[in-house]
């Protein structure tokens, strides 16, 4: 026999006072009513990560509560309602809160007010039997609420919690299976937001159509991250807009046929000069989020150079946001990204290439067998004396087919997908690192020589911290080098090919 | 899951009142917590509002795993569960030792519940003649409420000295001076005493005589819950802090 859980149920409206009666059967039923009624805010990231982890962030009177899953409400000081949560102190909340990540920044997304009563049903001793907790949730004075009821069971009081149950059934709630419905009913304009869009495709949609949907909606995405970028809230908000924006762009190039030769020419510097800007913020981000690893890879005798750098790649920050805020805004900018939006919700303007009549799953078979066939051909004839170039090489096409079978991913069995797409993310983790390292070199190298041209001590405090973290990362590259073959073995299993075989091979 | 026994050979000394505060600190902390009314008196059980257990008198309690199961009781406390008094002297001395004993049906009848508690903690009687090494055994620690008076203090050395000669590992004893009172020179020199001679055995946290663990009688709940800030309910919140280091 486990232990008994909790229910929840939602009613529309709020509820009138002592509404469940007196008694239920032999036991009374007590109230406990918060005298006022209390402001909220209701809190979420920007990528939603709370509510889709099944939980509410409510921030009241100088605490965080979060209503988990089950109905069951935890509840820890706090001294502001948003912020990153390494801001917060220790406490329940902030250990339940995992599903946020630390680069995040934890925002109010609603508010309103709230009222809250316990209600006790008790026997002759005063032991509580069965217990529900009312919660009404308000937008503001005209709204009629929504109250929330959590029914907690106590183990051994079976037939109390039946009673009550009926009890609330009775009064009009509904079971609730899915407590985060109050940031639709609390928020007006509530929407979803993913950074990894799910396309609806079918088997027999034309492989035109199914491309120009894809580039649409994630250009749609991407500017939902505009105003988070403009305020500068995280740094999340510009990594997805990137990320968008790249797939966007590797839609045109890899969706080969789709669009004529010039179209295709012309979107693609279209995109490459909308994401252009915004490559030196990202990789001062990059740098700055990583900050402790890199002063954890030299002797503390070498971080004054450091130092430095990092102060002044801060400044340059400043500037970067302040240059991208504003390119964000101009009119020119919004002019041509507007008219890309245009472009591909019509279609009528676009001009089709050879294969643009192609049904989506034959095209996405055929594109994402030759995309796998080209990664083992060159996996498998790396060896420990294969040039650098060879291994980026094959970075490159593991991402292009990792994105074709995101993309492509509605029209295939999903869990098996889903597997070759974990399989397959070993290696590309393992070869992202080794690109991440040899750019870095190479970007640091440049940064030397910018900055140590006059002869000055910090001059040469940066040549000698950044000259040794170079070659750290040097060796860190070379670390990441030496698993390529391996993690290309594992990935290469008979399994794998089979699957890929079975799902692409035209 | 672990099982803490609160035992003292000698009644009067503070033993329900551990268990109960004790158990309403481990929940609070968030350990899923079971607190078994050994006691035939069933003041644990009282202190939690819940009324003793009809149907489980005697050996069925053992032979019987659903009503074992259906005997516990939700306190109401998040996290902690009550299974009210219903035994006598005889059968706690077989619930101890059938816990341990991987063919006895009370082990596989807490095993059903080994998934629902991190910590099962057990309010025992006072009493040492029917207690055999098995008893002893079946705990992972045992918590010793000592009141340093000369009296309590001779029985926790008769528990010792039952120790020595049954050969059990001392190491699970973590015995704490209980109502104490400060302005007794009797008792601070005892304290000191026993200190230096058990070095590193008695808990540094000492529990005070005081009216409010008293008023728990009154309250009918855990000391915390009606006096969080007065020196009982401070002592107990550092008896489980430390506890928790020696766990």
């Amino acid at each position: 026999m486990s232990k008994p859980e909790n229910m929840n149920f939602t009613l529309e409206g709020d509820i009138p006072d002592n509404s469940l009666g007196e008694k239920l059967g032999n036991l009374t039923l007590e109230y406990h009513q918060s005298e006022n009624t209390t402001p909220f805010q209701l809190l979420d990231c920007f990528d939603q990560s709370i509510r889709q982890s099944g939980q509410a962030l409510i921030y009241t009177d100088k605490e965080l509560l979060l209503l988990q899953a089950d109905g069951t409400m935890l509840s820890q000081p706090a001294v502001k309602a948003d912020g990153f949560l390494a801001e917060q102190s220790a406490g329940t909340v902030k250990e339940a809160l995992s599903c946020v990540s630390p680069l995040r920044r934890i925002r109010v997304v609603g508010h309103g007010t709230f009222s809250d009563t316990l209600v006790n049903a008790v026997d002759s001793e005063k032991k509580t039997h069965a217990r529900v907790h009312l919660r009404t949730f308000r937008v503001n004075a005209t709204d009629s609420g929504m109250t929330q009821a959590t029914l907690q069971a106590l183990r051994g009081y079976d037939s109390a919690f039946e009673l009550l149950k009926h009890k609330i059934i009775e009064l009009g709630y509904k079971e609730e299976h899915d407590i985060t419905s109050m940031y639709t009913r609390l928020i007006p304009d509530y929407q979803p937001y993913t950074a990894k869009p799910v396309i609806d495709i079918t088997q027999d949609e034309l492989a035109f159509q199914v491309a120009n949907d894809i580039i649409r909606i994630h250009i749609e995405i991407a500017r939902l991250n505009e105003p988070g970028i403009i305020s500068d809230e995280d740094t999340e908000f510009l990594h997805d807009y990137r990320v968008l924006l790249r797939k966007v762009r590797s839609v045109i190039s890899l969706f080969k046929g789709i669009y004529n030769d010039e179209q295709t020419q012309t979107l693609k510097s279209a995109f490459s000069e909308l994401m252009s800007p915004t490559g030196r913020l990202r990789d001062l981000d990059v740098y700055l989020l990583d900050r402790d690893n890199f002063f954890g890879l030299l002797p503390e005798s070498l971080h004054d150079g450091l130092t430095i750098m990092f102060n002044l790649f801060e400044k340059e920050r400043n500037d970067q946001v302040k240059k991208i805020s504003k390119h964000l805004k101009s009119a020119a900018y919004n002019k041509s990204i507007n008219s890309l939006l245009i472009l591909f919700s019509g279609t009528a303007d676009l001009q089709e290439g050879p294969n643009a009549d192609r049904t989506a799953y034959l095209y996405a078979r055929e594109l994402i067998w030759k995309r796998y066939r080209k990664v083992c051909k060159i996996a498998r004839a790396i060896d420990s004396t294969t040039p650098d170039t060879e291994v980026h090489e094959l970075r490159i096409h593991c991402k292009k087919l990792r994105y074709l079978m995101e993309f492509f991913s509605p029209m295939f069995p999903a869990k098996t997908i889903k597997d070759l797409i974990k399989a397959l993310k070993v290696l590309q983790d393992n070869l992202g690192l080794f690109n991440d390292y040899s750019v870095q070199q190479e970007s640091l190298q440049t940064f030397i020589t910018e900055h140590t041209s006059k002869d000055s001590k910090q001059n040469l405090s940066i040549a000698k911290s950044v000259g040794a973290l170079i070659a750290m990362l040097y060796q860190k590259q070379l670390a990441e080098r030496a698993k390529v073959i391996s993690n290309f073995e594992l990935f290469d299993s008979l399994t794998t090919q089979q699957q890929f075989q079975k799902l692409f091979n035209t | 899951m672990k099982i803490i026994a609160c035992y003292s050979n000698k009644g009067g000394v503070g033993k329900t009142a551990t268990s109960v505060n004790l158990a309403y600190e481990l929940a609070q902390a968030g350990h899923r917590t079971l607190l078994c009314d050994l006691d035939p008196q069933g003041a644990s059980g009282f202190y939690f509002r819940v009324k003793p257990s009809k149907k489980l008198k005697n050996e069925t309690f053992f032979n019987d795993v659903k009503r074992f199961t259906q005997a516990i009781r939700g306190s109401d406390y998040e996290n902690l569960d009550i299974l009210p008094a219903n035994m006598t002297f005889r059968d706690f001395d077989i619930f101890l030792s059938r816990m341990k004993n991987s063919r006895s049906r009370l082990k596989k009848a807490l095993k059903l519940v080994d998934n629902d508690y991190d910590v099962i903690l057990l309010d025992c009687p006072p009493n040492i003649s029917s207690l055999s090494e098995s008893v002893f055994k079946a705990a992972d620690h045992i918590v010793i409420p000592v009141i340093p008076s000369t009296l309590t203090v001779r029985t926790f050395e008769q528990l010792l000295d039952f120790f020595k000669q049954h050969k059990l590992g001392k190491k699970k004893l973590i015995p704490f001076f209980s109502m104490v009172q400060r302005q007794k020179k009797l008792h601070t020199d005892t304290m000191d005493q026993l200190h230096s001679r058990y070095k590193k055995t008695f808990l540094e946290t000492t529990v005070p005589f005081s009216s409010d663990v008293e008023k728990m009688g009154i309250h009918r709940a855990p000391v915390t819950t009606f006096s969080r800030n007065k020196p009982a309910a401070k002592a107990y919140h550092s008896l489980w802090n430390e506890l928790q280091a020696r766990l």
